[in-house]
This record gives C-alpha cells, sequence and structure tokens, in this order.
C-alpha cells in the first residue's frame, strides 16, 4: 500500500518524463521538415457519410476517386452554391458507384449526387471498390466512435506524432530497415477534402506512374465490348432513377486529365464509342470537363490531379458550369 | 464503447467527477446505473432495451423461484429462464450458424437452399451479460443466494459498464456486497486503479494492436501463399494478440472498477506460464472457466462417474466452451482440442503425474508443451474455416521449410516474435503474483519509469482501431 503521497510523486513523475519525451519526439521530427495533417480513414468517412440527410441546405454528395478528394474544395464549393451543403465522399483510389448504390437504397436520402467516373471506372469489376468503407459504415460506426474520430482529427491536427508514419513500432522498424518517414504531398482536411502540394512531389515521376498503373490495369482487363458495357450499366441507371424518384438529382461528371492518362483512357474506351453512348442513354444529366474550357484548361501537373493552389478556381468553375446548365440553383 | 478510445477517456472523466460530486451512496449507484447504460448505448441504443428487458425478467424469475414452494414450480421457473436466455443468446449469436450448417448439410444430398438475410445484428457483450443472469439465477434456484429485491442493484449487476461487454463474468456473490453496502475510493485503491487502466491500454494498443495485429492478420488472411515460418509467426503473433487483446480489456476493466471504489475478480494469471492444461484454464479467463466448471463441468457429474465420463463432461464442457466464444466450427474444433488436452492430461496424470511434478527438467519441458498446444489450438480459433486451419498445420509441421522461411521474413514479424519470448518471459517471472501485486511490490521509481514508458508508447501507437477481439463474442 502507498501513501497519496507516493502515488503522487508517481504520476507526476511519469506524467513529466511521458510529456517530454513526446515533445521531444514532435520537436525532432518538426525540426525535419514535418508537419500534422489528418489522416483519412473509414471513420472520417463515416462522418461525412451521416451528413447526407436534410432537406436545407441540399446535401451536395461529391463521389468519385483521388480526382475529386483531391480536386474540388468543399469550402469554396459551399461559398459558390450557398444553398448546398457539400459533403465529401469521394475516396482516393476507389471508384464510387458501391456508394451511388448504396445512396440508392437509402430511403432517407433525397439530395443531390456529383459523380465523377471516366468511362473506365463504369465497368462492373470495379463496383464494389468502395464496399468496405459503406460496410464500415454500416455496421460498426457508433456514436462512441463518431466522436472519438472527431477527438482524433483535433489530435492529429495538433500533433505529428498522431500520424501512425512516426510512430513506435514504425521508428523501431526503420531502425532495422532504414529509410525515413514519407513525405506525403497531401495534406487532408475535417472535411475530407485533400490538397496537393506539388512542389513537394515529382509531377514526372507521378505521371509515369499513373500511366503505368492504369497500362497495367487495362493489360489485365479485357477491353469490354460496348454494347456491352453499356447493357451492363442499366442497374446504374436504376440507382439514379430510384434518387430521382424520391425528389434528389444524380449528375454524372468526367473530371479533366491530359497528356498520357488522356491518350490511354481515349485509346481504350474511345468517346464516340463509350461516353457519349453513356451520355445519350443515361437518365440524369452527364457533364464532361473536355466540353467545358473552363474546366479542360485547368493545368494538370500529373495529367490527372490538380495542385491545391488552383482548387479553387477549378470548383468555382465546376459550380458555374452546373448552374448554367440548369442543374445546381445559385 | 471501447476503452482504447478517445469517446471512453471522456466519458470515465465525466463518470469520475459526478460519481465523486454526489456523496449518497443510492444517488452514487443511480448515477453508474445510467452512465452503464450510456456507454452500451454509445454502440447501438435499441440495444439497451433488450439488455434491461433480459436483466429484468431475471430479477423477476429469481424472486419467483425464492417465492415458489414446490420443487416443481422452482424448477419451472428456473427453466424458463435457461430457456429465454438461452432463446434470446441462439436466436441474436447461433441462428445465421444453424441455418448455414443446415445449409451445407442439405446441399450434400443435393438439395439447395437459400435463407433469407435476417440482417441480425450480435448485441454486444450478449454472451457475457447472459451468463451473469443465468448464474445468478441458477444460484438462487440451488439456494445459493438469496435474490435481491431491489432492481436497481441488480441492474447494476449485470450493467456496470467496466466489465459490462467482455467480462469479467461476475458472480452475484462477488457484487453483492460492493453494490449494497457504500464505497468510498481510497487514494491506494484509485491510482492503482489508474496504474491497471494504463498497463490494459498498453496491452491492448501497443502490443495486441500495433505489434502483433500486423503479423496475425496478414498470416491468417493469406494463409494459401504463407510458408512454414509465416504459420509459426502467425501462430505466436495471433497467440500474443488473443493474449494481449483480451487482458488487455480485463486489466482496463478491473483499473475502471477499481477507480470507482470496487473491485472486480481477475480474470488472467499468467497463462502462458502454466505448467498443464488445466492449470492453463485456472490462469486463463479464469471467470469463464470457473463458470463453466460450476454451472456445466460438475453438473454433467464432474469426474464423479469415473474416467470415461469424466473425459466425456471434460469434452462437453470444452465443445461448449468453444460455441460460446463463437458460432463457427472453428470455435468448436479450439474447444475440441481444449477437451483432448485435458482428457489426456488427466488420464496420465495419475501414472506419471508425480514424476513430472517432482522434477523441474520436466515440469519445465511440461509447461513448453503446453504451451505450444495451446498456441496450435489458437490456429484453429483465428482461422477464419477449416481449410486455413489445415493449410496453416501442415506448414506448422514442415519443419525443414522453417529455417529457410525465417530469413525472408519481415521486421514486422520479428518484431512481433520477439516480442511474444518477451510476454512469455515476464509471465513467467510473474507466474504466482497478481498483477495489482506486481504493482504494490515494485519500487516507486521503477513503477513511475515504467509507467512513462507506458503512457509514451501508447501514445506513439495512433494506429487503426481495432476493436478488442472478445467483444465479438
Amino acid at each position: 500500500m502507498r501513501s497519496r503521497g507516493a502515488w503522487l510523486a508517481v504520476w507526476i513523475g511519469a506524467a513529466i518524463l511521458a510529456v517530454a519525451a513526446l515533445l521531444t519526439v514532435e520537436i525532432h521530427w518538426r525540426r525535419a521538415g514535418y508537419e500534422p495533417t489528418v489522416i483519412d480513414s473509414p471513420q472520417l468517412w463515416s462522418i461525412q457519410r451521416g451528413r447526407v440527410y436534410g432537406k436545407q441546405p441540399i446535401p451536395l454528395v461529391l463521389l468519385g476517386a483521388s480526382r475529386t478528394e483531391y480536386g474540388i474544395d468543399p469550402k469554396v464549393l459551399r461559398d459558390a452554391l450557398p444553398k448546398y451543403k457539400p459533403v465529401m465522399l469521394a475516396l482516393n483510389a476507389t471508384y464510387p458507384l458501391a456508394t451511388l448504390r448504396d445512396l440508392a437504397a437509402d430511403a432517407d436520402f433525397s439530395g443531390v449526387v456529383l459523380c465523377d467516373l471516366e468511362s473506365f471506372a463504369f465497368t462492373p469489376i470495379f463496383w464494389d471498390m468502395q464496399q468496405p468503407v459503406i460496410d464500415y459504415y454500416r455496421r460498426r460506426w457508433t456514436p462512441s466512435w463518431h466522436l472519438h474520430r472527431v477527438l482524433l482529427t483535433w489530435w492529429q491536427r495538433l500533433a505529428l506524432i498522431a500520424n501512425p508514419d512516426f510512430g513506435a513500432t514504425a521508428t523501431v522498424r526503420r531502425l532495422f530497415d532504414g529509410g525515413a518517414p514519407t513525405r506525403n504531398y497531401v495534406e487532408y482536411h475535417a472535411s475530407r477534402g485533400g490538397d496537393i502540394d506539388y512542389t513537394k512531389a515529382d509531377p514526372e515521376a507521378v505521371k509515369r506512374h499513373f500511366a503505368a498503373t492504369v497500362e497495367g490495369n487495362l493489360a489485365r482487363m479485357p477491353k469490354p465490348d460496348p454494347d456491352r458495357w453499356l447493357a451492363d450499366l442499366q442497374p446504374v441507371f436504376d440507382w439514379v432513377r430510384a434518387i430521382q424518384a424520391r425528389g434528389g438529382q444524380v449528375i454524372f461528371y468526367e473530371s479533366p486529365t491530359s497528356g498520357l492518362t488522356r491518350q490511354i483512357d481515349e485509346r481504350v474506351f474511345p468517346r464516340n464509342q463509350y461516353w457519349d453512348r453513356f451520355t445519350a442513354a443515361s437518365p440524369s444529366p452527364v457533364l464532361s470537363a473536355r466540353d467545358v474550357p473552363s474546366l479542360a484548361s485547368t493545368p494538370l501537373p500529373d495529367d490527372s490531379h490538380i495542385d491545391y493552389r488552383d482548387k479553387p478556381a477549378y470548383t468555382r468553375a465546376l459550380a458555374e458550369a452546373l448552374i448554367e446548365r440548369g442543374w445546381l440553383k445559385r | 464503447m471501447q476503452f482504447d478510445s478517445l469517446s471512453f477517456l471522456v466519458f470515465l472523466a465525466a463518470v469520475l467527477a459526478g460519481y465523486n460530486a454526489l456523496r449518497a451512496w443510492p444517488a452514487r449507484k443511480n448515477f453508474l446505473l445510467v452512465a452503464s447504460c450510456v456507454f452500451y448505448a454509445a454502440w447501438n441504443p435499441p440495444f439497451l432495451l433488450l439488455l434491461l428487458g433480459s436483466a429484468t425478467l431475471d430479477w423477476w424469475i429469481a424472486m419467483r423461484i425464492e417465492a415458489a414452494e414446490d420443487a416443481r414450480a422452482r424448477k419451472a421457473w428456473v427453466t424458463a429462464t435457461l430457456l429465454v436466455n438461452l432463446a434470446v443468446l441462439g436466436y441474436f449469436k447461433y441462428w445465421g450458424f444453424v441455418l448455414d450448417t443446415l445449409c451445407a448439410l442439405l446441399a450434400r444430398v443435393g438439395i439447395v437452399y437459400s435463407p433469407p438475410d435476417l440482417g441480425i445484428v450480435l448485441p454486444i457483450g450478449i454472451s457475457f451479460y447472459t451468463f451473469h443472469s443465468l448464474s445468478y439465477c441458477l444460484d438462487v434456484y440451488r439456494r445459493k443466494i438469496q435474490p435481491t429485491r431491489n432492481w436497481r442493484d441488480y441492474a447494476l449487476y449485470v450493467a456496470f459498464f467496466p466489465q459490462l461487454v467482455a467480462g469479467p463474468i461476475v458472480r452475484w456473490t462477488q457484487m453483492r456486497q460492493q453494490i449494497e453496502t457504500p464505497r468510498s475510493v481510497s487514494d491506494d485503491t484509485f491510482f492503482l486503479g489508474l496504474t491497471l487502466l494504463v498497463i490494459g491500454l498498453f496491452e491492448k494498443i501497443v502490443l495486441a494492436d500495433s505489434v502483433f495485429a500486423g503479423s496475425a492478420d496478414r498470416v491468417f488472411n493469406t494463409a494459401a501463399n504463407v510458408g512454414a515460418a509465416d504459420a509459426w509467426v502467425g501462430m505466436l503473433a495471433f497467440s500474443g494478440q488473443i493474449f494481449c487483446d483480451f487482458a488487455g480489456y480485463s486489466t482496463c476493466a478491473l483499473g475502471v472498477a477499481a477507480m470507482l471504489g470496487f473491485r472486480l475478480p481477475i480474470n488472467f494469471r499468467s497463462p502462458y506460464a502454466a505448467g498443464g492444461f488445466a492449470d492453463f484454464w485456472r490462469r486463463w479467463h479464469i471467470t469463464l472457466s470457473s463458470w463453466l466448471r460450476d454451472y456445466l463441468y460438475i453438473p454433467l457429474g464432474g469426474n464423479r462417474h469415473g474416467a470415461w465420463l469424466t473425459y466425456r463432461n471434460l469434452m462437453l464442457t470444452m465443445l461448449i466452451g468453444g460455441l460460446w466464444h463463437g458460432a463457427a466450427w472453428t470455435f468448436v474444433a479450439w474447444g475440441g482440442l481444449h477437451g483432448l488436452y485435458l482428457s489426456i492430461e488427466r488420464f496420465f496424470r495419475g501414472r506419471i503425474g508425480d514424476a513430472v511434478a517432482a522434477n523441474r527438467l520436466l515440469r519445465f519441458a511440461y509447461a513448453g508443451v503446453t504451451l505450444l498446444a495451446v498456441m496450435y489450438a489458437w490456429v484453429w480459433f483465428r482461422a477464419a474455416d477449416f481449410g486455413t486451419g489445415w493449410i496453416l498445420t501442415r506448414q506448422l509441421v514442415n519443419l525443414p521449410a522453417l529455417w529457410s522461411g525465417w530469413h525472408a521474413t519481415t521486421t514486422t514479424d520479428r518484431i512481433a516474435v520477439a516480442v511474444f519470448a518477451l510476454v512469455v518471459a515476464a509471465q513467467a517471472s510473474t507466474r504466482n503474483i497478481d498483477l495489482d501485486e506486481v504493482v504494490a511490490r515494485m519500487p516507486a521509481l521503477l513503477l513511475g519509469l515504467l509507467l512513462a514508458a507506458m503512457l509514451v508508447l501508447i501514445v506513439l501507437s495512433p494506429g487503426d482501431s481495432h476493436a478488442f477481439i472478445y467483444f465479438q463474442f
């Protein structure tokens, strides 16, 4: 049995030592040029997923992959479209049709969906890519985890050591394997938007990486017959109609690409055989950035993504394009 | 709500503030009951009704058992509570398993049947609070205890949040006095509780999630492609993970309860330092194994009716214990292995037990055999299906490939193996001492340094949040 004084000495001493050690680690990595950032996760996605409900302001759900997550600025979009509440459900490296399907099946959702996809991404083998986060939201998301994630986001914005890359096991691994923590060129926000800073990356290397990835994917996947490809999209059209029947709306959007990425896409999925036929068959509005000069001219350092400095202009141009066509209200 | 979440830290701070602000004991109990309901509802609010409904029914039935004059009426009431509790548990936990098994059997005779997906969600902690309630009613039926007439006290016994969702499985006899008599929290108890909470979080966050989970998940999720060394890494890593995960939860539960002035029974006592399988079950999930002993093994006849019936009773108890852990045949296989281990040990105990006990080297060797066999049983516990279990079993015995495969393992795997060795060594060095005694005996300076190190490592282990493994049971 210890006295109160002995316990206090133990705990105060331990707390001082622990804080000193943690501050040392934090300062060490900050001096090496690293900065804290929010880390995207199924929990952060789930917070946004829970925001898709309501009538005023109208939920404007942003679906897509990295081009949407890193290209559209929810804050700028909210300023440009005050009647809408942007909800970022795009998820890096995954195509979004599973989320569209989930929203269509959700009887309480009646908002607007801006769904960013290229022809390639409509292929059925990609439909389930976002299903794991949906499953997480449906089966494991709780009010308790919501509070946890809000506090964790605050902690991640405050402290570099909240990033697992600077954690104890990662550090021990590096002691044996060498190397340094990854220098991310993407900074996330609590709203799940991400900012790419191409001054911290080599755009040519990223460009080559994307081109190689797309070529690899295409090599593994037989090119679909255009008729079959379009016929396979009937369930997608049914999901759109389900949302429309509840007073909601879906807008399909193809974000800008350039250079190698555009060449590969055009080579494998020629516009007249795929995108144009999809546009004609879709029960909902379809927009390609190729048809809007202010969007098509957006600089894309890696042929696919936007530097964060160009995000506000791109987001405003997109909002204008949607308003001009009467699909969204100012 | 999980102990290793930031939301729990906020919740605990609020509970401690509110609890200590109240002076009257009934008010404190009311507060604790409400806090426990909030704790449970933070996971899935509707299931709070199931928890409170189940507790209320058992509280009422226990009074009916007590009030019943003749034996038949008492038996009818206890049968009713058994049926209701097991039916609820069966529906939520085993209905899908029963249907899947039925479909598989029908498919074997050429009948294709696809049952509709009922979308059943398993209420968290249902296996634990069902066992709480059953032990209470059975003890009233056996006239071991008097039922309480105070609903709030009974509900608090079942729903007390530190032990609600993953144990320890507490008996009414262990909690009655603590609930009925006003508690005060001494400085020693509070700080000991806080220390246990940090140790439990260290076990869960640092060891189970950061050190062991990665290697265990990699091996068990890609079992078809793993070699001998990977299989061994996976087995060791999961053995470390399951212990640190569950013992971590139990240690947190003991710590939080102590901070409120309650003492929960210890659930783990250095199980990987066990000298035999019966000894293992006296050290692993102690409150479950004692529950199974008192309410299953002994009523089945225990060891009172000869050797063969004893083996049967051991096997039945462990098979049911396996099924309690999860609705899958792999859990049954795990329980069956332990039933087999216990039966074999019992067979040889009368023949060579004294020789082993008298020889230090043999005792050490037998502890090694025990650890190896326990770790092998974990393979079946973790395997997603029988195919995975068999694949890993074949790789585990492919000893010639072990050394060459070891060179191809990752640093993460080697860290997991090394830390598992440290965990076993730590248990061997404290095999006869409870954790709270270890803390109490430790010099203040060393304790302070250890706590500082654990706090630093907890903060520096911000990986994905993994649910406590035993939450699913």
